[in-house]
């Protein structure tokens, strides 16, 4: 009996330690992911209008190039590239390119101020959570994804378009899906 | 007389203003709520971080207790803008519970399990060395025991 009793304690340690072994190397398998390479599919996502109602999705967005650009009103280098993204806007969207600015990490009436205060007119979704921000593997904003007709990222600037050699960089990705 | 009557309705009014803002409730603080809220950009709370987006928050917070707002609306109000995440403790209905009974339920076990232990342990000791008895010695031993007496004597 009592040796049954040790048996069934040593398993149910051994079952504790291994689960929460698990539990670690979940977590590990499941940080932060990696941004999506240039050659490979967008994640998906649905996200809520920050004007408005309503929600935008990506797959909805299929067949029209997508120039996806993550910010927020508390960051400074989203100020500056602010007036660049609308000029590329006004300049592109006739011509099959969606511009979509994903507010990440932010208060959605500071968020509307930042818009009205720097004249937007490209669609802006919230990602108060950051989830679909996380999925994307954004460590700090601003951020700008460019993606073709199907989807497929074809330029990532992980800073400010307006930083050195971004700006080239970005006017080219838009040449290449426009 | 109009001009002093007129001093004295704007004094009153100007003595009245400060206890119109005054909360029905008491107020709550910047500080206690630094500790409860998360910074979403660094995964500290608020009183441990000076990012953009922890004095953002600081400033809605302050905003929100000058308007008397009490601590459970302003979370309630991160959470519907943030989500779940913002707050440093998890909330305490739904599968979220979990979080705080488990560890509770982990030192019980533990407890109980280290008090069955320490029990049975004890009463080894007792069953292997009952007070007032000596160990038995076998016939051989006894025999020589015996022979090693007799030969002092």
């Amino acid at each position: 009996m009592t040796g049954r009793l040790k048996l069934g304690a040593q398993v149910v340690t051994l079952l504790c330690v291994a689960g929460l072994l698990a539990l670690l190397v979940w977590k590990l398998a499941h940080g932060q992911p990696a941004p999506p390479k240039v050659g490979s599919k967008a994640p998906a996502f649905t996200l809520s209008r920050l004007e408005g109602t309503g929600k935008v999705s990506l797959a909805s967005l299929h067949g029209d190039a997508v120039v996806l650009n993550f910010w927020a009103s508390w960051c400074d280098p989203c100020k500056a590239e602010a007036s660049v993204l609308e000029r590329a806007w006004l300049r592109y969207h006739h011509r099959g390119v969606i511009f979509l600015g994903v507010d990440y990490h932010d208060l959605a009436p500071d968020a509307r101020r930042f818009v009205a205060a720097h004249k937007l007119t490209f669609p802006m979704l919230e990602d108060g959570p950051g989830r679909v921000t996380g999925s994307y593997g954004v460590q700090q904003v601003p951020e700008t994804y460019v993606l073709n007709r199907d989807g497929t990222v074809v330029a990532h600037l992980a800073g400010p378009i307006t930083a050195p050699g971004f700006g080239a960089r970005f006017r080219a990705a838009l040449k290449k899906v426009a | 007389m109009i001009a002093r009557l007129a001093v004295v309705v704007v004094a009153a009014l100007a003595l009245a203003a400060p206890a119109a803002a005054a909360c029905r409730q008491p107020r709550t603080s910047l500080a206690y709520l630094e500790g409860q809220v998360m910074c979403p950009t660094c995964h500290t709370t608020l009183d441990e971080s000076n990012s953009p987006a922890a004095l953002q928050i600081e400033r809605f917070i302050s905003a929100k207790i000058a308007r008397c707002w009490t601590s459970q609306r302003i979370e309630n109000a991160l959470v519907a803008n943030y989500g779940e995440g913002i707050l440093a403790a998890p909330p305490d209905s739904g599968f979220d519970i979990l979080a705080w009974w488990l560890p509770i339920g982990g030192v019980l076990a533990g407890a109980l399990i280290l008090a069955f232990g320490v029990w049975r342990w004890s009463r080894g000791r007792d069953d292997a060395d009952p007070p007032g008895t000596e160990p038995a010695l076998d016939a051989e031993t006894e025999r020589k025991i015996d022979d090693l007496l007799a030969g002092l004597e």
